[in-house]
């Protein structure tokens, strides 16, 4: 993978596309977070919304299959890592957990394990449904996974057994600081950029761009397919474990349309074939939404303050998905990695 | 054990149309055979079946003995068996070099082997200059280049090639056909060439086979194909001025 290559144009590894967006997603989380709490705390959401948007990379940008079930995966790992951290006191007493199942009341894990069991569980949970979602191609494919994300949302907003039903689970760990969240995303940004180049990635890629010749290959596409959604299952856990500690609290609105459709629209709008496509999305829609809330709340923005009504961010998000749909449907990364710029290439070459 | 990619018996039916009606033959190892037919001969109903792409009503498909009958595509592919496309298909946003390198990761070959022979291959069809090219930017004809290097570089044992002049220009065609002649030479792999384009396909192979109406017609040399009554008989009216045309 580090060797010299022996032919132009092949899938490889460029320290740079992997170097850049590291640096872009530390350097500019380390910075902003330090100027004030609440950038401090909108950091750590966008993190939590880079670390969805990769999952969504994984699987819909690389396979050409478009899910709305992933937040199904973040609503079990926000449950899991929810309640294995919540205090004792408050599942024993809160009222919306009355009737909480009695091994669900003993769970009991510290942080940095839970994170891990809410992987594990989004992992078991995507690779169990992608057993059956993943036989399906196109608009069936992606109308299956919304029932997926309707049936685990119903389940869990409606039953007291597992969880606070339709109330807020309260008290659950938060990070102290910014380092776990951004170690666990540069992290996965690392894996997600090894992934695209794995044979994994490439076959599965290649599955997007034309189902039938790559049959005809030898890809087995059910089982690519399915290895992708597993592995965006186990990202897209983390991302519902890690919101759940930013928060404090888990909520199952929280994982449901709005959650979808605003991490589908970063995938979209930054590009979906590509890492830095996913950096890229969730910086912009983060930012521009972020913007527009400050100044919906009449807030000033670099001193600047504009009065806007309630709704405009989500009507100007939806028409940044237009617009990059009509003009630029690779996204703003045209579906590539970044690249060094040019007078950089000319001095590394000589 | 039989050696060869053979077909035995195969029918297949869509309703009250047969398409194919008992049809048999063998590809031996190195062997190049040509098919032929007029339109709705039922050649690519015949490709889709050999390569697990569709099921036949009857009949059986076996490579060096081993039963296909029930293997999906992609595993056929990894017993060996490759084909390409009557539309070249070709993974368009990736490059030429990335579709050609797919081919023999998607059966297990690891990278660094699948970029040696990717290399390798570009080199023996001559067509390494367009290796850094998105494949949705180069012509007809080296798309159909492309698409022959992506179904050898994982050097199968037998190859199927579904029309690959369709959509290709007169100047094109000597150059395709040298491509064929030398992955044949170099790689050694039965090959069937199922093509309308009959100079093409006389030129290349050393055995013909004719479909009609979905039955086998004629299977034998080259050279008398023409001749065969049964084949004039089936082109007469559609390409009896081509065949007579032909000069071999």
């Amino acid at each position: 993978m580090f060797t010299k290559s022996l032919v132009k144009g092949l899938t490889k590894f460029s320290f740079a596309e992997l170097f850049i967006p590291l640096v872009v997603v530390a350097s500019s989380s380390l910075w902003l977070s330090g100027r004030s709490t609440s950038l401090l705390l909108f950091i750590k959401f966008t993190l939590c919304y880079l670390m969805m948007v990769l999952s969504l990379q994984v699987f819909v940008g690389n396979s050409g299959v478009l899910s709305f079930g992933h937040g199904s995966f973040a609503m079990v790992g926000a449950f899991v890592s929810g309640l294995a951290t919540a205090p004792l006191m408050i599942k024993q007493n809160a009222m919306a957990l009355s009737n909480l199942w009695q091994p669900l009341v003993d769970f009991k894990l510290n942080l940095g394990m839970s994170l891990l069991a809410s992987a594990f569980a989004g992992g078991v949970f995507a690779a169990f449904t992608g057993g059956f979602l993943m036989r399906l191609n196109g608009l069936a494919a992606g109308i299956a996974t919304f029932a997926l994300l309707g049936i685990t949302y119903n389940i869990l907003f409606n039953n007291n057994h597992v969880g606070p039903s339709n109330q807020a689970l309260p008290g659950v760990s938060q990070f102290s600081n910014l380092t776990l969240p951004l170690v666990l995303v540069l992290l996965a940004m690392i894996m997600v950029y090894f992934y695209n180049l794995s044979r994994a990635g490439r076959t599965l890629r290649a599955t997007r761009e034309d189902n039938l010749a790559s049959r005809g290959l030898g890809i087995n596409i059910i089982r690519v397919r399915w290895m992708s959604f597993t592995f965006s299952g186990v990202l897209a856990g983390l991302a519902g474990a890690m919101y759940a500690h930013v928060g404090g609290a888990v909520q199952v609105q929280d994982y449901y349309l709005g959650f979808t459709f605003y991490t589908l629209a970063m995938l979209i709008v930054g590009g979906s074939a590509s890492l830095w496509g996913a950096v890229l999305g969730t910086v912009v829609v983060s930012g521009v939404s972020q913007i527009l809330l400050m100044w919906e709340q009449s807030s000033p923005v670099f001193g600047i303050t504009i009065h806007l009504p309630i709704g405009t961010r989500a009507i100007v998000i939806a028409g940044m998905l237009v617009v990059i749909l009509l003009w630029r449907p690779n996204g703003i990364s045209n579906g590539s990695e970044i690249k060094l710029p040019n007078f950089l290439r000319k001095i590394k070459a000589s | 054990m039989s050696l060869g990619f053979a077909a035995e018996g195969l029918s297949k039916s869509f309703g009250a149309l047969v398409v194919l009606n008992n049809v048999s033959l063998t590809i031996k190892p190195g062997e190049t055979i040509g098919l032929l037919g007029p339109n709705g001969a039922g050649k690519t109903t015949l490709v889709n079946i050999l390569t697990g792409y569709e099921q036949a009503d009857l009949g059986s498909v076996t490579l060096d003995g081993q039963s296909f009958n029930t293997l999906p595509a992609h595993a056929r592919a990894h017993n060996g068996l490759a084909r390409t496309f009557q539309s070249g298909r070709l993974f368009s946003e990736l490059t030429v070099a990335e579709n050609i390198a797919l081919g023999a990761l998607s059966v297990g070959i690891s990278s660094k082997v699948a970029e040696k022979r990717t290399a390798e291959i570009l080199e023996i069809l001559e067509i390494s200059n367009l290796a850094e090219n998105r494949a949705n930017s180069i012509s007809h004809g080296n798309a159909r280049l492309v698409g022959l290097a992506r179904a050898v570089v994982a050097e199968p044992k037998y190859l199927i090639m579904d029309e690959p002049a369709a959509g290709i220009n007169e100047h094109e065609t000597p150059t395709l056909l040298a491509a064929l002649k030398t992955v044949s030479k170099t790689l050694g792999c039965g090959m069937l060439l199922v093509e309308h384009n009959v100079q093409l396909v006389l030129d290349f192979s050393s055995r013909i086979i004719v479909l009609a109406t979905g039955n086998l017609i004629y299977d034998g040399k080259p050279e008398h194909a023409l001749s065969d009554p049964a084949v004039k008989s089936a082109y007469l009216g559609e390409m009896s001025l081509n065949i007579s045309n032909v000069s071999h």
